[in-house]
């Protein structure tokens, strides 16, 4: 549905991106990891068209992504970003609405619709946030907040998700909901997903793929068993680890062993 | 805590909606309080006009004297009349344009005088008095440049590497504007004394300018630019959580920065050309309208609109009835009204 | 403890040295020591100057005038950009304008006293040309009388008190010529306008307002409070004043040329009864204001003075 091919993304000379490719299909998540400054959510926001590429393209469809418009882009691709920026008071409700914005008639001007309602009300029942729903969006809690982020990204009801470390201030009880909630969208309605993380074994249990970056470069690419091994998470993160079979999925659990190489 | 699922049907999350319903109702409202200011302010002034005879002169829209002296007439419908229908184009233009700053630069302090942008209207005014005084159609030409050019100044001053923070803003349109004063000042002390004493008066929002041809200009400005605004409120409300978060949810960014910076130095421009710089109608009022009706634009902008119009009426009649015969400049009004509101805004907050 | 006391005390000391500095700095009253002689000003204070004055520095366009008039027009050896009357004033140094002079230019000219009319900034700059022993000297007429008044002092300051008084006198009669002619007229309501857009006027406490009641005229606006209030266009139509009087022309070129919207439809706009005067005739308390006051009366009384 959504493919990079050979993409390099420069950001004031430096590069930040170089020559990655990935694809995301339907039903399957893939996971994006890597140390600091790798260039993941750089990779991110290139493929949903808000950072400028150096070279490369990208499809969403098949489509190249600068020949669509901005309203078509974002009825196919919802951002789940990190945090929001709440200078001003809104409902978490007017919040989540903001979502149906791509699907308004008119750009810019109308007013939502029974159906917007409609699927607003089901996207805050998924991410448990009914009773919240009338409530002040800054009086809200870190994790609160970032469900309120994925349930506008719902709300748009677009079949391409892209989260930039979706579960950042989330509680342990939270962190799974929210993935188990990208698992469900992505087999119940046949969404892809592409989620940046820090935490390797939330990939691990989630990912159907997982592309593993180093400054800007693809370090491997592949499903978790493949990329997940410990001469490759080594180098990488220059740290030892330790990989096991996780004792209840089964899917490889990394364990960091805290003494860096020199 | 289990949502039971009928309760999310009659949840009471819906109401606190901004709905068609909820804005018309707002809107007719302060539409009625506009029109009942209009007519109560035509009553005061200094020269007292009979109240009856003045009623009924205005239910005619003009076309009988209903016992009025010919003085009073022309008082009433030459020079009271017109300034009420200035005061509600300037207030409403301010207003308006207030709000749009601050909804695309996410910043409940933006405002065109803080800005500087009203400065530069002036400037570009000044430069029209002094370079093309005979027409006077340059004026708000020129302010209109002047506006744009200090709108462009301060946004490109804000812009880092993270966008335009509240602080950089803030920071930018200090500058612009102490600069702008600066070079107001300078011209000033160009001229002779003799017209520095009216050219401060202006400088300090006056109403009492008499350009006929200017004043439906002026309405017709304030009624496009709040609609344009109006229009632009839905990707508005996006843009005031986020440039980023609005473009990805399918707000054309530029775009609207466009509209809305071309939209606010044409309703600035228009309104310091008409009458100088008039302080805190942009700040106060669009925080008002949103304290009481919520952030969303589609109901807060003609909100502002409004109740900037009704607040500049109310100010200005002040100024010229509270020392009559003489005349105290309205952006001293608003001023001394304003500040202490916003100050009680803020501790609210 | 010890270090701390040692750095109270010296910052007490920093402190005592900078008062007694200051102190040693103020200027007194009596600083100059050529002083033989003392005035009070229209400002109430007692200024010291040498016995004989030469060199004597305006800060005022009128003033510059009653200098000239006085025949001291060569002990004058500052002006401002806008004393451009009479003709031999332009020849003078300039030190800046009214508002903002150059205090440097002013000392550099070595004056014994500096004439200053109350539209400029005393308190700015008083200190600092006492501080060279440089004299001061207020005016402040508010009338016609005062006007008299000023042109008697400025020539005893500059020691031709004898042809001042002789000024003083010849303006008298016109002054009191015009006052017999109007005297058995009814006064004219007259409104005098300073701009139109924004509308400003003269006030009770404008030196207008005398010249324009001797000439025989009723200012409309006589009892408004203030020099020169912006009035309310209401009043100002409700007034129907049966003559306008412009100011314009002189240093104030050609604005104010035509008579103010709210006025159009006066009597005196219909019965074109609208004067222009030289504005420098009206706005200078000076030996021309007699002239103003003769060309208001020509406006007002023109049957008065037919020859």
């Amino acid at each position: 549905m959504l493919e990079a091919r050979n993409l390099t993304v420069k950001y004031e000379h430096r590069v930040a991106v170089a020559d990655v490719s990935l694809s995301l299909n339907e039903t399957e998540i893939t996971a994006i990891i890597g140390p600091n400054g790798a260039g993941k959510s750089t990779l991110l926001r290139t493929l949903n068209g808000q950072l400028p590429r150096a070279s490369g393209t990208v499809l969403l469809e098949g489509e190249p992504i600068e020949r669509l418009n901005r309203r078509s882009i974002s009825r196919k691709i919802a951002v789940v970003a990190q945090e929001a920026e709440l200078r001003f008071p809104v409902t978490v409700l007017e919040f989540v609405l903001g979502g149906r914005f791509a699907w308004a008639t008119h750009a810019g001007w109308g007013w939502e619709t029974e159906r917007d309602l409609h699927v607003a009300e089901s996207v805050l029942r998924e991410t448990e946030l009914s009773e919240l729903s009338a409530r002040l969006m800054n009086e809200l809690s870190g994790g609160e907040r970032q469900r309120a982020l994925m349930a506008r990204a719902l709300a748009t009801e677009a079949p391409i998700l892209l989260l930039d470390e979706p579960t950042a201030n989330l509680d342990l009880s939270h962190q799974a909901t929210l993935l188990t909630l990208v698992r469900n969208r992505c087999d119940q309605h046949r969404a892809a997903a592409l989620v940046v993380t820090h935490d390797i074994n939330l990939a691990a249990q989630f990912a159907d793929n997982i592309l593993l970056m180093k400054q800007g470069k693809t370090v491997h690419y592949g499903g978790p068993a493949e990329v997940l091994r410990p001469e490759i998470l080594q180098e990488v993160f220059e740290i030892r680890v330790l990989v096991d079979a996780h004792p209840v999925t089964g899917g490889p659990r990394v364990t960091p062993i805290h003494e860096p190489i020199r | 805590m289990i949502t039971n699922a009928s309760e999310t049907i009659a949840s009471p999350a819906r109401p606190n909606r901004v709905t068609l319903r909820k804005t018309l109702v707002s809107c007719t409202a302060l539409g009625a309080a506009l029109l009942l200011a209009i007519v109560v302010m035509s009553l005061l002034g200094s020269e007292p006009l009979p109240v009856r005879a003045s009623l009924c002169a205005l239910a005619s829209f003009g076309t009988s004297t209903c016992g009025l002296s010919q003085d009073q007439f022309d008082i009433l419908f030459q020079i009271r009349l017109p300034r009420i229908l200035l005061a509600a184009a300037v207030g409403g233009s301010l207003a308006t344009a207030g709000a749009g700053y601050q909804a695309l630069l996410r910043n409940p302090l933006a405002e065109p005088y803080l800005l500087g942008i009203s400065n530069g209207a002036a400037v570009g005014t000044m430069i029209a008095l002094v370079f093309f005084g005979a027409n006077e159609w340059t004026r708000p030409i020129l302010a209109f440049t002047g506006a744009l050019a200090a709108t462009f100044v301060v946004y490109q001053l804000a812009r880092g590497r993270a966008g335009a923070t509240p602080e950089r803003l803030i920071l930018a349109g200090v500058i612009v504007t102490t600069f702008l004063s600066s070079v107001i000042v300078f011209v000033t002390v160009l001229m002779d004394a003799t017209r520095i004493r009216s050219f401060t008066f202006w400088l300090l929002g006056d109403l009492s300018g008499s350009s006929r041809a200017l004043l439906p200009v002026a309405i017709i400005i304030a009624i496009v630019g709040a609609l344009a605004l109006t229009l632009n409120a839905r990707s508005l409300n996006l843009l005031m959580l986020g440039e980023r978060d609005a473009f990805d949810l399918g707000v054309e960014v530029g775009r609207v920065r466009i509209v809305v910076f071309l939209v606010a130095s044409l309703l600035v421009g228009s309104s310091v050309a008409a009458s100088g710089s008039v302080g805190y109608v942009g700040l106060v009022v669009p925080h008002l309208a949103r304290l009481s009706l919520g952030s969303d634009n589609r109901i807060s902008i003609p909100a502002a609109a409004l109740g900037g119009a009704l607040f500049v009426i109310v100010a200005d009649t002040v100024a010229r009835t509270i020392i009559a015969p003489r005349e105290l400049p309205v952006g001293a009004i608003t001023a001394l009204i304003g500040a202490p509101l916003f100050i009680y805004l803020l501790r609210r907050a | 403890m010890r270090a701390r006391l040692i750095h109270f005390l010296a910052g007490f000391g920093l402190a005592v040295v900078v008062c007694f500095a200051f102190v040693g700095c103020t200027p007194r009253e009596t600083a100059n020591p050529a002083a033989a002689r003392e005035i009070t000003d229209d400002a109430g204070r007692r200024v010291s100057l040498p016995a004989t004055v030469d060199r004597v520095v305006s800060l005022a366009p009128n003033l510059t005038e009653i200098v000239f008039a006085v025949g001291a027009g060569n002990k004058l050896v500052g002006r401002t950009t806008y004393c451009d009357y009479p003709a031999e004033a332009k020849a003078v140094a300039e030190v800046g304008d009214t508002l903002h002079p150059s205090i440097e230019r002013i000392i550099a000219l070595k004056p014994q006293v500096v004439l200053v009319s109350t539209a400029s900034q005393l308190e700015v700059f008083t200190q600092q040309l006492q501080s060279q022993n440089i004299a001061v000297y207020v005016t402040d007429p508010h009338d016609l009388e005062g006007v008299f008044r000023s042109i008697g002092q400025i020539g005893e300051i500059v020691g031709t008190k004898d042809q001042a008084n002789v000024v003083v006198q010849k303006l008298r009669e016109r002054t009191n010529a015009v006052e017999q002619a109007v005297k058995q007229k009814q006064p004219v309501r007259v409104f005098f306008q300073v701009s139109g857009e924004p509308l400003y006027t003269a006030g009770h406490d404008s030196f207008v307002t005398d010249l324009m009641r001797r000439a025989g005229g009723a200012s409309v606006t006589a009892d408004v409070p203030g020099a020169w209030p912006k009035y309310s266009n209401e009043s100002a139509l409700a007034a129907r004043p049966e003559a306008v009087i412009l100011p314009t022309g002189g240093s104030m070129g050609a604005a104010n040329a035509s008579v103010a919207e709210a006025l159009r439809q006066s009597p005196a706009a219909l019965q074109g009864r609208v004067y222009k005067i030289n504005d420098d005739h009206l706005a200078r308390p000076g030996p021309r204001s007699v002239e103003g006051l003769e060309e208001l009366a020509r406006a007002l009384h023109p049957d008065a003075f037919a020859k």
